[in-house]
């Protein structure tokens, strides 16, 4: 590469510019962990706002005193989802109110190239010749036109077979992989599949890429009708026809196959169950995240290629430019009346809907007749209450209590508490003496010796209590 | 079971939905009443039900004179009013029609523009534009005011018309971002803006005509503007 082509780079590309960024390591974690490692596709604002403030958080009260990102999580989302950042897709999707970010391609690259610092134990180097040499093979055979040469190949590998038969019957171990050898298969299998994942984002963004060329060629067309049509039939297939289109199709026919889907499970699930591996768990179901990014990526291959239809679809095309011509004759004509006085017209068009409105829908006004409070009730029928719950509350009424008393001791006489118990014995238990102690009548006084003791027994629920508590005497005033 | 017994129990299931499945006289009724209250949109539940019973929603608006448009592509449905065939006198008008005011115009064109633009540019979604960028883009072709807050409001009182009359919408819990909805296109063609840019460039003819003979005809700025605030121009 060119000393200036590098340089365009870090000024330009957008995944450089993120590692440079000023808040890289919290842009990175923040975005990394929710697009990339969860593996999601656009989300809505409000999604995405508590994966940064709960990290905000997290760092800022480490030191609480001098918090290190003192702006909202919004903020920072919308700076880097800003024109001159540029690290996040914003848009409205169709129906929906609230602002959608995505991940860009850039951010995979990123985040892909700062996770690939951290050092792996060993790096596998057999598996990966064995996966060129598959491949080469693959070439050699897929582009040999000669059927002699093609089944001379076939012949030796039906030889390689038998002779992988031969060895097996006669050495049971024979085939097996070592350890090293699995855990290195291992290793690739996983960085392929999660590349793979980071892969569909670029697909997106090449498939966008390739509807704004076409777009904009289409629309800097100055040409005769007949070149123009051409021109239109050329865009509409560009995209299915591309390289990335078709390669981006066949992969997901075959991922979409039933039986590649259920050789994938099964062959996912055998991975998991091989213990010397350690495989990550998230790889167990890796592709039906496979299947979630490849359908989010059709989906919009979809949509771009319906809108590039609609767009090329000469008619419209030809009324969009002209619309564009009239709203620039218009403009002009109105800054030149701008300083005047302005016209009394304007556009005339119908209605987007019917107003109905008639005269009766309109209801008369009622007099209504003034609120009244009527607090007697009605007599309702008889009910069947449950009442038994009223009656086995334990209701201690003071009122009674006093009543006792003021029959038992004259005016200005003492009596102890437990003589008055001992001539009206209790009938609820501790909450009656409770009740005597709490007796709050002007005439009565209620007093407690503190240092003599006394015992009052009584029945509670068919059984014998003894209560042992300071000396109470009444006193009625 | 037999073809009898389903269609006795289709007749027992009347207007009411049941587990989710409407009667198809329901999806008629429902189809027609929302077309009338305003743009069918795609993306809006009563869409399919619309698209499904497109003969029938057609037949019904029909006899009153008016034509169910239902563009796919676009992805929205309204009505209006068909055209009268040759030799018959035209039916009294269902639909009302509404002469807007210039800075309204104004507005919806540079909105038609803005659409317009969106599209070109691929992106996905909706157009949303802030209460910032659309001040920004009218103001331009209005009178140099000193007074802003007038100015604002007069900008605000367009913008609520234009959301009245369906081709703004204001976005749930987001104050000042607006939608600019789709069909604008439909009504804002470029044969009604064929129409308003002969009209304009008539009326400044005009005035710089009058400019030549008298001066005085320039110079009250900004009393024409709001006083001839959306009037409909003809009567149900």
């Amino acid at each position: 590469m060119e000393y200036a082509q590098i340089e365009a780079l870090r000024e330009r590309h957008p995944a450089w510019r993120m590692l440079r960024a000023t808040h890289a390591p919290l842009l990175l974690t923040v975005l990394g962990r929710f697009f990339v490692e969860e593996g999601r596709g656009a989300s809505s604002e409000g999604e995405l706002v508590a994966a940064p403030d709960d990290q905000l958080y997290a760092i800022n009260t480490q030191d609480p005193a001098n918090p290190r990102f003192v702006r909202t999580a919004a903020e920072y989302l919308a700076d880097w989802a800003g024109p001159e950042a540029g690290f996040l897709r914003r848009f409205y999707p169709l129906g929906a109110d609230e602002i959608h970010y995505d991940a860009t391609p850039a951010l995979e690259k990123a985040y892909a190239w700062v996770q690939g610092l951290a050092e792996q134990s060993f790096v596998g180097t057999e598996s990966r010749l064995q996966t060129a040499v598959d491949l080469l093979r693959q070439i050699a055979q897929g582009t040999e036109s000669d059927p002699a040469k093609r089944l001379d190949q076939l012949e030796r590998r039906k030889h390689d077979i038998e002779r992988e038969i031969d060895q097996l019957r006669q050495d049971p171990q024979a085939g097996l992989l070592d350890r090293t050898a699995v855990r290195e298969r291992y290793q690739q299998f996983a960085t392929t599949a999660r590349e793979l994942l980071a892969d569909f984002r670029q697909v997106e963004e090449n498939f966008r890429a390739l509807d704004r060329s076409a777009r904009e060629r289409i629309a800097t067309r100055q040409g005769s009708k007949g070149e123009l049509l051409a021109e239109l039939v050329h865009g509409r297939s560009m995209i299915d026809s591309s390289d990335q289109g078709r390669s981006f199709q066949a992969f997901y026919d075959l991922l979409l196959s039933t039986s590649g889907q259920e050789e994938l499970s099964m062959l996912l699930d055998r991975m998991t169950g091989i213990e010397e591996v350690g495989a990550d768990r998230r790889l167990r179901t890796v592709h039906h995240s496979w299947a979630e990014a490849a359908e989010r990526t059709q989906h919009t291959v979809r949509s771009i290629s319906e809108q590039l239809r609609r767009f090329t679809d000469d008619q419209v095309w030809l009324e969009n430019r002209r619309v564009l011509d009239l709203v620039r004759q218009i403009e002009t004509t109105a800054l030149h009346l701008r300083d005047g006085e302005l016209p009394d017209f304007g556009l005339e068009l119908e209605e987007t809907s019917i107003d109905v409105a008639l005269p009766t829908d309109r209801p008369l006004f009622t007099v209504r007749p003034a609120s009244e409070v009527n607090s007697d009730l009605e007599p309702v029928e008889a009910e069947e209450v449950d009442t038994s719950v009223l009656a086995n509350q334990v209701v201690v009424d003071p009122a009674r209590l006093a009543t006792r008393i003021r029959a038992l001791i004259p005016v200005h006489g003492t009596a102890r508490l437990e003589d008055i118990i001992s001539l009206y014995p209790l009938q609820h238990g501790a909450a009656e003496i409770v009740g005597y102690l709490a007796l709050d009548e002007d005439d009565l006084e209620v007093t407690t010796h503190e240092h003599e003791e006394t015992v009052i027994e009584y029945h509670e629920a068919g059984r014998h209590m003894r209560a042992t508590m300071p000396r109470v005497e009444v006193t009625r005033r | 079971m037999t073809a009898s017994g389903s269609s006795t129990s289709d007749r027992a299931v009347g207007d009411r939905v049941t587990a989710g499945r409407v009667t198809p006289e329901r999806a008629v009724a429902v189809s027609a009443i929302r077309l009338m209250q305003g743009v069918v949109y795609q993306e809006s539940d009563a869409w399919d039900d619309l698209v499904r019973h497109q003969g029938a929603v057609r037949d019904h608006f029909a006899v009153v004179g008016l034509e169910v448009v239902v563009d796919d592509d676009e992805g929205y449905a309204y009505l209006r009013t068909a055209d009268t065939p040759e030799g018959e006198n035209a039916l009294p008008r269902v639909i009302r029609r509404r002469t807007l005011t210039y800075a309204d115009s104004l507005l919806l064109v540079l909105l038609r523009k803005r659409l317009a633009e969106f599209e070109s540019a691929g992106d996905p979604g909706q157009l949303v534009l802030t209460h910032d960028e659309i001040v920004e883009m009218i103001r331009l072709f209005l009178h140099r005011s000193t007074d802003e807050a007038r100015e604002q409001h007069q900008i605000d009182a367009s913008i609520n018309r234009l959301v009245g009359m369906g081709f703004l919408r204001q976005l749930k819990d987001r104050k000042g971002e607006w939608e600019v909805r789709r069909i604008l296109k439909a009504y804002v063609d470029a044969e009604t803006l064929s129409d308003f840019s002969a009209k304009l460039a008539e009326y400044a003819d005009a005035g710089s005509a009058d400019e030549s003979t008298a001066d005085e005809g320039v110079g009250h700025a900004g009393a024409a503007d709001e006083s001839t605030a959306d009037r409909p121009s003809e009567d149900i």
